[in-house]
């Protein structure tokens, strides 16, 4: 557990050190600000809805974090490390292979849920200090919070599988950000697809799963949905470490 | 297995797809052992040394160190050693200090331990100007520097050395393997390396892989002797700047090396470059007999002046390259056409360069002896 920490620890300062962070941070801040309040949608933008209500900014959460954070966050942990050699000094150590890989899981889901926290400005601003715009309902703020931080989990978990899979950070952020945005996409196809596909298709879906969180709907199903998959790339990206003892 | 033995191999064989990396290499290394790991690139060292630190895991065999199996107890082999790999991968964006207060970490040090320990690391590795630097600042030298540090952080008992020494300058590799003998009194010491030189200042001990197989195990000397062949190099002088004190006229090269091969023992004379000044043989004859007092003798009996002659036991250079010399051909080889090229392992260095360079440098030693002549 002491492990975990201590290499959960040095990955997050190695994130802050180095300017991806401030990059990623600034640069989804500034793309949520734009999508929630200037370019309409599904939803309808922003200052349409006339309701005190922050359902836009969680469609687009999802959407921002699919493309652009976790492949951003999630590329470097164990790609980087093969690709550099400081792998073998670091496993080399008195650490078991779990402990790397959950520590730098975690080091991944604390940046990302860092960025997150980040964008509860948002909310704040506009409902509580300096603009009071009405009467925030924060239930389904919560809901939706606690839906992307489940959707985050799932996320960096497969962002640290395939950046376990492979020794170069831009195939690991490619592949993260094209397996995420599949998984994440397939959900609008629903619709267009009847029958049996349909309701596959939407039980893979992160966007279906997701939906009802960001309405206020706490869906147990959902939870163990991204929990399962969290768990599951996890145990992949541990075998992928400790494959290379035999390859 | 008696209880002073902290590394244990025993049939270690290591295969990457078709290509076999380790043939069932056994040794065993002692407390207080400082063993030179030799070879040329793709002969396995760090094949080697990446199951004895439970990196990667030996297709058949068994390891031990310090007791522990490299299998079974992972955790406590890598608790009982230091690891420098090659080329010492560090992580650039931490500096020297918090580097190693990282690896005092994962290995338990508690404050007090890791302060005292941090401040003789840091003395002995000469890392005291570079502590608050971040190590992607840092030239080669001072990144092994650093990765030694961490090796010695914990004061482990074994320490195990993949080319610790490859991007040090003269000074500092000095400086390391003097070190390295101090250290190395109470410590096991595995090292690998490219470099003859460095152990033979370091290594009472060698052990000399080639093709994934052990060639030769043993002390300096043995392994020296292993090739059964002695020189001796003789030099005769040829001109006299002031007066000839020889009888009769200075000996033609061709009467010399006559003489020369006429001596009893002698399977073969080669001449060596010279200047005007004298002529410079080389003999090579079978170990066990001494032929110094024959060609004294021959020398005398022709009346000409001897300048110099001794005896060369073979150099470890020598040996190393008779009993790997099959590798260098095997490189260069290119697979029959239709056949499917062969695997090759790349985790080491093209670094052949020390090899050619080392053999050169004994060259122009002799020359510079028979100069002085």
């Amino acid at each position: 557990m002491q492990n975990i920490l201590i290499i959960a620890r040095r990955d997050l300062r190695a994130q802050f050190n180095s300017p991806v962070a401030y990059v990623v941070l600034g640069g989804s801040m500034l793309l949520l600000g734009v999508l929630v309040f200037w370019v309409p949608a599904v939803m309808g933008r922003y200052w349409e809805l006339d309701r005190a209500s922050v359902v836009p900014m969680f469609t687009y959460l999802p959407w921002l974090m699919s493309v652009f954070v976790i492949p951003a966050v999630t590329m470097r942990s164990m790609a980087a490390e093969k690709g550099s050699g400081t792998l073998e000094l670091l496993i080399t150590m008195p650490v078991r292979d779990s402990e790397v890989i959950l520590g730098k899981y975690f080091a991944a889901l604390a940046m990302v849920l860092v960025l997150l926290a980040a964008s509860l400005i948002y909310p704040f601003a506009m409902f509580v200090w300096p603009w009071q715009l009405g009467a925030l309902d924060w239930g389904p703020v919560g809901s939706g919070y606690l839906g992307c931080t489940l959707f985050s989990a799932a996320g960096v978990g497969i962002g640290m599988m395939l950046s376990s899979l492979t020794e170069s950070e831009v195939m690991a952020f490619f592949m993260t950000l094209a397996s995420l945005f599949v998984l994440y996409f397939i959900g609008s196809m629903v619709s267009l697809v009847p029958g049996g596909l349909g309701d596959a298709i939407s039980f893979i879906s992160f966007q279906s799963r997701y939906q009802s969180f960001a309405v206020g709907l706490i869906d147990s199903r959902a939870v163990i949905y991204f929990l399962s998959i969290t768990v599951l790339c996890l145990l992949v990206a541990f075998r992928s470490l400790e494959s290379r003892k035999w390859s | 297995m008696s209880n002073d033995v902290m590394i244990y191999a025993n049939d270690l064989s290591k295969t990457f797809g078709s290509f076999r990396a380790l043939d069932k290499i056994s040794f065993e290394v002692k407390c207080g052992e400082i063993v030179g790991f030799l070879g040329p690139n793709g002969a396995g060292k760090s094949t080697t040394m990446r199951i004895l630190t439970c990196f990667i895991s030996p297709t058949d065999g068994t390891a031990r160190v310090n007791g522990h199996d490299v299998f079974d107890e992972p955790l406590q082999v890598r608790e009982s050693l230091g690891y420098l790999p090659q080329r010492a991968p560090l992580y650039l964006e931490m500096s020297v200090y918090e580097y190693l207060k990282f690896a005092a970490d994962l290995r338990h040090l508690d404050e007090a331990k890791f302060k005292t320990r941090a401040r003789s690391v840091v003395e002995v590795c000469g890392l005291a100007q570079v502590l608050g630097k971040e190590i992607r600042h840092l030239s080669h030298g001072y990144r092994q520097r650093v990765g030694l540090a961490q090796a010695l952080i914990h004061d482990p008992p074994i320490l195990i050395l993949d080319e610790p020494t490859s991007d040090l300058d003269p000074n500092e590799k000095t400086e390391f393997l003097d070190y390295l003998k101090q250290i190395g009194k109470e410590r096991t010491v595995l090292l690998s390396t490219h470099n003859l030189a460095e152990v033979e200042a370091s290594c009472a001990r060698a052990i000399i892989v080639s093709r994934g197989r052990i060639v030769a195990d043993g002390p300096l000397d043995e392994i020296r002797a292993k090739s059964g062949r002695v020189r001796y190099v003789v030099s005769v002088q040829e001109s006299a700047p002031g007066v000839y004190r020889g009888k009769g006229a200075p000996p033609k090269k061709a009467e010399v090396e006559d003489v020369l091969s006429k001596v009893a023992g002698v399977k073969k004379v080669g001449d060596l470059p010279t200047d005007e000044r004298a002529h410079v043989f080389e003999l090579v004859s079978d170990q066990g007999v001494d032929l110094r007092p024959e060609v004294f003798q021959a020398v005398v009996e022709n009346g000409w002046v001897l300048l110099e002659l001794h005896r060369d036991a073979q150099t470890l250079e020598d040996v190393f390259r008779s009993l790997t010399i099959g590798d260098e051909r095997r490189n260069r080889k290119l697979p029959p056409l239709g056949g499917a090229p062969q695997a090759d392992d790349d985790d080491e260095d093209d670094e052949d360069d020390d090899e050619a360079a080392g053999a050169g440098g004994g060259g122009d030693a002799l020359v510079a002896k028979g100069d002085r002549g």
